[in-house]
């Protein structure tokens, strides 16, 4: 018997697209687990995208929060021909941009130094709190585009043509914002192997 | 971790995991998070619901008045049209006859029998 053939990714995400459409239908059509399930699967992708964005967790939540409450009243308006996770990205990096851009008053603190130019080896769960906080404060000193095309390539695993959907920039951008965040980080975290 | 290639097209997993590490708000946040957003759109789905009988009870009250208007407009055009008067009898009684030799002519055989 003739071995099968791997399933190829791409067609693994057309079934996933598939899923998804359907999902959205019944979610229009009123199907409260439809819209739940669609929730479940990417409030995580949601809530980074935002943190990213606006950096507090708090603000980061609510900010997703409305995006999907703002994606459930315009789900009519969804093509189901594309993916739906750019579509619910797009939004959420909306929601997170307009809350940022409203709290502006609010200052963003200040870097400390010794968070951002090195500290101890996170060998302890307190040290790595400290990693994820430099980290944090790495993404919050970059603009805000590079710091979601970043995220959104290297932790969401979205391709440069999907985030360039979601962030309404040419594809050569994304690259280029992906690279120039890359650079600043991985610097960073260099750092934080070369003390260990 | 190697230095960048310039749009280097592949995912960099190291930087990645430490990302999501840094920015991912924890499990127990996650379930919560996801009821608080279930319970909203709940709340959202009644508020459009509200929306749409809104829109149908304001389509309603127009086209209840259009209905009002037209049918008060009928009616109006209906009382103002001239009515033809019924005589009364004697009324008729009086009136000269609409033919005037009919009457002679029964009156004449009338008597003429006799």
């Amino acid at each position: 018997m003739a071995d099968l053939p791997p399933q190829p990714v791409r067609q693994v995400a057309r079934i996933a697209q598939q899923d998804e459409a359907e999902l959205v239908a019944r979610a229009v059509a009123g199907e409260r687990a439809a819209f739940g399930l669609l929730v479940e699967r990417y409030a995580g992708v949601a809530r980074r995208v935002a943190r990213a964005v606006l950096g507090n967790a708090e603000d980061a939540d609510d900010a997703a929060q409305d995006a999907m409450l703002s994606a459930l009243v315009k789900l009519e308006q969804y093509d189901a021909r594309r993916p739906f996770g750019p579509w619910l990205l797009r939004i959420v990096a909306n929601a997170a941009t307009d809350r940022r851009r409203r709290r502006s008053v609010r200052r963003v603190e200040p870097l400390d130094v010794g968070l951002t130019a090195g500290g101890p080896r996170p060998d302890t769960i307190a040290e790595r709190r400290a990693l994820n906080e430099r980290l944090r404060l790495a993404l919050a000193e970059l603009p805000e585009r590079r710091r979601m095309a970043v995220v959104l390539f290297d932790v969401e695993g979205y391709s440069h043509g999907e985030i360039a959907l979601i962030l309404g920039i040419p594809e050569g951008t994304v690259r280029s914002e992906v690279f120039h965040a890359r650079r600043r980080l991985r610097v960073l975290l260099a750092d934080w192997k070369e003390e260990g | 971790m190697k230095d960048p290639l310039p749009f280097d097209h592949r995912p960099d997993l190291a930087l990645g995991d430490a990302l999501r590490r840094a920015l991912d708000p924890g499990e127990e946040g996650h379930a919560a998070f996801i009821a608080r957003v279930l319970a909203r759109a709940e709340q959202v789905r009644v508020l459009s619901w509200d929306a749409v009988l809104a829109r149908w009870a304001r389509a309603g009250v127009a086209a209840a008045l259009v209905v009002a208007l037209a049918a008060g407009y009928v009616v109006g055009r209906t009382a103002a049209a001239p009515t033809a008067v019924r005589p009364s009898v004697p009324d008729v009684l009086i009136a000269p006859p609409a033919h005037p030799g009919e009457v002679e002519v029964v009156l004449a055989s009338v008597i003429g029998n006799n």
